[in-house]
């Protein structure tokens, strides 16, 4: 049970290639595209499933701007007379939120970020005994489901004095996003040619430098999209949260989730606020993810990750 | 060097992840309200467990969704990165990748409160079922148990998930393309090239999506927890369900315990197996 990464020799990233290399790629490019050939009934495959995709997007827009009434009467229609006070009582109900959600994330990601690089590297680059022994301590990590440990961290963080504070979150989050970073990553440095460490070592540079200089640049595009999908799964993660930070120390999707209690039907007018609140918590991560897209599309697409 | 490079990750999975987990396993054999010392019971949380209905409605339960969930999880989004694979245009390909990656914004919590309200008994499905006068048909979905639990696994369609479409579509793309062009030549139709090209080339796509599936179904919490919390009556009880009831709510900490553990031992053999029974295949 090895994951590993085999980096896809396909286009935009690589630009240390041979023009000749790249246009004998080209030239097969196009072969291969002649061989398979169902554009248009595809496309029209993918438009209804992406339509169908969509429909939760559109349900949250059209309805944060709706009232009760309206969707009783038409759940999909749209708002004719847009009800803004919707969004005026969702920021104010759920604002509070932002500045402390935002702080747990930027510091939980940017430390997964950091801490699995490292550990990437030492895995990738150095030599010692018990190297496989301890990536495997690692690796297991990823067999070991979330919600074993979710009880008893629960009392730990109790212990620790945590309950109410951000870093009561920040420690586990670190801590979860080790196992997937640190072994893609690792296989990610290990796929860097060999010459490039050469080269440096023979101008005198240290670890630290090639770390700094060679691996953090080269593993970046990788980094970035599994920081995205960090960013979004923090941000909108729940239960941890729910257990941890409460009343007015609510991260943001607790905090609109509290908005009404979870029964079958809640009253339909806090449920369109509560739906303009989940769409301005969208908008941050939406724009995140549209800046980022080339590099989540093209990180993850490029490297074949598999078991 | 290289232990200080390794230093932070193993300080927060040792104190943050390991300890837990042993945690876990420890308080399964004792009887523990959360604040009171631990008391040591052998194996009665889990002689208890065996002989509580609510718990073999669990398992069951997860079983059954797992059983449909899994495929669920993967076939549509396999599906998809192949028709976005066969499109010509690079261009073409990289859009239609952007526009299955761009719904995963969506805070999670959404969807399942938009579930919520398409299953309601006032709500869209009925609606439409009433507008074709299939009034028979109409059901409170979340409320009546038969359907239930039903309606919780088949939540979410059309099921397909921007991570499994990119990493489905990696693997596609991996294939050396004279192994293409070559079962072109053969002759080989669309459907004999998925079975016999792209399937087995993405099996190692298909076995880390399917460890993750399995792991991602049967520790799902917060659909039934928002959605039904398990009700009505142990309907939609799940184990993991029900290792948070019992533990957060009934304060019987080394109970739940004892619950999650045995799911973490199932779910750790599946795991394994897979991984068995895929690599023998290879």
């Amino acid at each position: 049970m090895i994951m590993t990464v085999a980096t896809v020799g396909n286009g935009a990233g690589s630009g240390s290639r041979s023009d000749a290399a790249r246009s004998a790629e080209a030239l097969a490019n196009r072969r291969r595209r002649k061989i398979r050939s169902l554009s248009i009934p595809a496309q029209i495959v993918l438009l209804i499933v992406a339509v169908l995709g969509y429909i939760p997007a559109y349900f949250m827009l059209s309805n944060s701007l709706r009232d009760g009434a309206a969707i009783g009467a038409s759940p999909f229609g749209l708002p004719t007379r847009p009800i803004w006070q919707n969004f005026a009582y969702a920021w104010e109900a759920s604002r509070f939120a932002y500045p402390r959600t935002a702080f747990i994330v930027v510091i939980s990601v940017l430390g997964i970020a950091l801490t699995t690089l490292m550990a990437g590297y030492a895995f990738a680059r150095f030599k010692f005994r018990e190297k496989e022994a301890l990536f495997y301590i690692v690796f297991g990590l990823l067999l070991i489901p979330g919600f074993i440990t979710l009880i008893p961290l629960y009392v730990e963080i109790t212990k620790l004095n945590l309950i109410g504070s951000s870093w009561g979150l920040i420690l586990p989050y670190l801590a979860g996003g080790q196992a997937l970073g640190t072994v893609v990553l690792r296989t990610a440095i290990e796929s860097i040619p060999e010459e490039l460490f050469e080269a440096a070592k023979l101008d005198g540079a240290n670890d630290l430098w090639m770390f700094r200089y060679i691996a953090v640049p080269l593993a970046a595009p990788l980094v970035i999209a599994l920081g995205l999908l960090n960013v979004v799964g923090l941000w909108g993660d729940y239960v941890l949260p729910a257990l941890i930070m409460q009343g007015d120390l609510a991260t943001v999707s607790v905090a609109i989730t509290g908005f009404t209690p979870p029964i079958i039907a809640p009253s339909l007018n806090s449920y369109n606020i509560q739906l303009a609140a989940f769409t301005i918590a969208s908008v941050p991560i939406g724009i995140l993810v549209f800046v980022m897209m080339r590099y989540f599309v093209s990180g993850l697409s490029q490297s074949a990750i598999k078991l | 060097m290289a232990y200080g490079f390794l230093l932070p990750t193993f300080i927060l999975i040792g104190v943050f992840c390991y300890y837990p987990a042993i945690s876990a396993a420890v308080t399964a054999f004792t009887q523990w309200d959360g604040f009171n010392p631990p008391k040591f019971i052998g194996v009665d949380n889990f002689t208890r467990a065996f002989s509580d209905p609510a718990f073999w409605a669990a398992a069951w339960h997860v079983g059954l969704w797992t059983l449909i969930g899994v495929p669920l999880a993967m076939i549509p989004s396999f599906i998809v990165a192949e028709l976005i694979f066969r499109l010509r245009s690079e261009r073409a390909q990289y859009i239609w990748r952007a526009v299955f990656v761009a719904p995963m914004i969506l805070p999670p919590v959404v969807s399942i409160l938009i579930w919520q309200y398409l299953y309601g008994a006032d709500g869209p499905i009925n609606t439409v079922l009433k507008a074709v006068g299939k009034d028979s048909w109409v059901h409170s979905w979340l409320a009546e148990p038969q359907f239930a639990l039903w309606a919780l696994i088949f939540m979410g369609f059309p099921w397909v998930t921007a991570f499994n479409v990119l990493i489905f579509y990696s693997g596609l793309k991996a294939i050396p393309t004279e192994q293409v062009e070559a079962s072109a030549l053969d002759g080989a139709g669309r459907w004999k090239q998925i079975l016999h090209l792209e399937l087995p080339h993405t099996s190692g796509q298909w076995k880390l999506l399917l460890v993750l599936s399995i792991i991602g179904v049967s520790q799902n919490l917060m659909i039934p927890l928002l959605l039904t919390n398990g009700g009505p009556g142990t309907s939609t009880l799940t184990p993991v369900l029900f290792m948070y009831q019992r533990a957060i709510n009934y304060g019987e900490y080394g109970y739940g315990m004892a619950i999650g553990t045995m799911l973490f031992v199932v779910v750790l053999a599946l795991s394994i197996l897979n991984m068995r029974v895929l690599r023998a295949k290879d």
